[in-house]
């Protein structure tokens, strides 16, 4: 794994961009709990990186930090340059438990974001029903949130985030609380929307499955604090589809992180704390 | 058992003869007793119709809305205003949550007394009796509602960058207002009473002033056709109350 400072970056020639999102010598503590440390990262313009790791190693924690919900303890993280102390336009989130308004319709939850960010009545009316459709969601516009399923109400919460169109998709855990079926459904079609419109995404997950197959990278948390182990580049064809889970490199892979994890998962169950 | 209830004739005619035994037992019991002490339902319907005929009902009536709609829609803003404010800014919760805790539950008739003597006679004291008999349920209520917000929907609206006056309208009072309207419900009969209890220790007016009116002229039909027409406003209002939360039951409660 390279870890590129900016200043790296620069001096390395014009050709190569700064990394859409640099993490250095990031650190989180909550009082004496140390939650990860030393964490160094750089996620490239139009790439899909996962970041898995046990219950309770961080991830969603890292992954706030990165969107500025929470400041870290120690080191940086910064997006297009900026440094990331507070949400920043361009960066949207999907949230393990979607957060969707229940008082607000699947068109209104859709242009939420929209509405903050200042668009005007006309481009929300015109944007939402473009990206409701893209997630499937066609025919249930005016339907309130729980009379959706829980796949349905994700899409919903996926929507909402792509009509931001932004430049950094940060994935919390999104497919962990939909059935499995949904779930390979949901990941299928959220790499079709990928390919449609690549960008910057950090896709935590507790799935290494899911890990494996979402990522060109996969990066696994380890440890407590946890750290960085161990990045790992995911050379499966693309586009990725069903045939991938059959594909004898995407059983390897799956192996090698689950053989890195195991230790860890297995001290985790044992863990009395 | 309850098969016998499903059916519409029978529950309808049960219910019917209720209300005739209730008309029965009140006419028969009534007219037997001395005068000063009670009256049958004929006599309380005829007193009522008289106090119609030259309007002292009606003017009772008006006072007694006009006092109570001034003093309770006071109330249910302020206290739901304070009640938000409450659940944002901390020093303001903690400093005034005792305080909200031990006045809501005082009965706050004792405080008459002192209002009285503060505000003296008039409108401004009955407005304040009304105003904090209907201000500590709402304001109870509220807070209870907006501490309920979850910090995950907070997160949410401050990652797509709402600001303050956004997290309010999108996030803080949709949330809440189901709780405001229960408080509302509590605080409608309680304010109720605060209009009654005014008009009787502030000042004579309005329905609480036309029962001691019609006590002092020994008319206990009078009495009892003012207290029949507090009674429908109560359950007038007891039904306001359960079409607006009903209104809002399309997303509440069945909501994870």
């Amino acid at each position: 794994m390279s870890v590129d400072t900016e200043a790296d970056a620069a001096a390395s020639g014009q050709g190569v961009k700064p990394a859409r999102i640099a993490i250095s010598g990031a650190g989180k503590r909550y009082g004496d709990l140390q939650v990860f440390q030393d964490i160094n990262l750089e996620f490239n313009e139009r790439e899909i990186v996962t970041v898995v790791g046990p219950s309770g190693c961080g991830k969603t924690t890292l992954l706030r930090c990165i969107d500025g919900l929470m400041p870290v303890s120690d080191g940086e993280v910064r997006i297009e340059g900026d440094l990331m102390t507070q949400p920043r336009e361009g960066v949207a989130m999907v949230f393990q438990h979607f957060g969707l308004f229940p008082w607000k319709t699947v068109t209104q939850n859709v242009g939420y974001g929209l509405k903050l960010a200042g668009v005007s009545r006309a481009e929300i009316d015109e944007k939402v029903p473009y990206f409701v459709k893209l997630v499937g969601l066609e025919g249930f516009e005016s339907v309130y949130p729980y009379q959706l399923s829980g796949g349905m109400q994700q899409r919903c919460g996926l929507a909402r985030a792509l009509a931001m169109e932004p430049s950094v998709l940060l994935m919390d855990e999104p497919f962990a609380a939909v059935d499995a079926q949904t779930r390979e459904i949901l990941q299928f079609e959220l790499l079709r929307i990928w390919e449609m419109r690549p960008m910057t995404m950090v896709f935590v997950t507790h799935s290494i499955e899911e890990a494996v197959l979402m990522g060109d990278r996969v990066v696994v948390l380890k440890g407590r604090p946890s750290s960085v182990f161990e990045t790992i580049d995911v050379d499966l064809p693309a586009p990725r589809d069903r045939s991938t889970l059959a594909h004898p490199r995407f059983a390897e892979l799956r192996e090698h992180v689950w053989a890195t994890l195991m230790d860890e998962v297995r001290a985790a169950e044992f863990d009395v704390r | 058992m309850n098969s016998l209830w499903d059916s519409r004739p029978i529950r309808f005619s049960t219910y019917a003869a209720g209300l005739l035994i209730g008309a029965v037992l009140w006419e028969y019991f009534g007219g037997k007793v001395n005068p000063s002490y009670g009256a049958p339902l004929s006599a309380t319907a005829k007193r009522f119709i008289f106090l119609v005929s030259n309007g002292q009902l009606q003017d009772a009536v008006l006072g007694s809305l006009q006092l109570y709609f001034v003093g309770f829609i006071s109330a249910v803003l302020a206290a739901s205003l304070f009640g938000l404010l409450m659940s944002r800014l901390n020093y303001l919760r903690v400093g005034f949550e005792n305080y909200i805790m031990l006045l809501y539950a005082t009965p706050m008739i004792a405080m008459v007394p002192f209002i009285k003597s503060v505000l003296e006679i008039g409108f401004a004291a009955k407005f304040t009796v009304v105003f904090l008999f209907g201000f500590f349920p709402v304001l109870y209520n509220t807070l209870e509602g907006a501490r309920s917000v979850k910090p995950e929907m907070v997160e949410v609206a401050k990652s797509f960058r709402s600001g303050e006056f956004a997290l309010w309208r999108d996030l803080l009072i949709p949330h809440t207002v189901p709780f405001i309207l229960t408080g509302i419900r509590q605080g409608a009969g309680r304010a109720l009473v605060g209009v009654v209890a005014a008009e009787f220790l502030i000042s004579s007016s309005g329905l609480g002033g036309l029962i001691q009116d019609q006590q002092g002229k020994y008319s206990m039909s009078g009495v009892f056709a003012s207290i029949t027409v507090l009674t429908a406003m109560g359950l007038l209002l007891m039904w306001i109350g359960r079409v607006l939360e009903n209104r809002m039951a399309a997303w509440r409660g069945l909501n994870r």
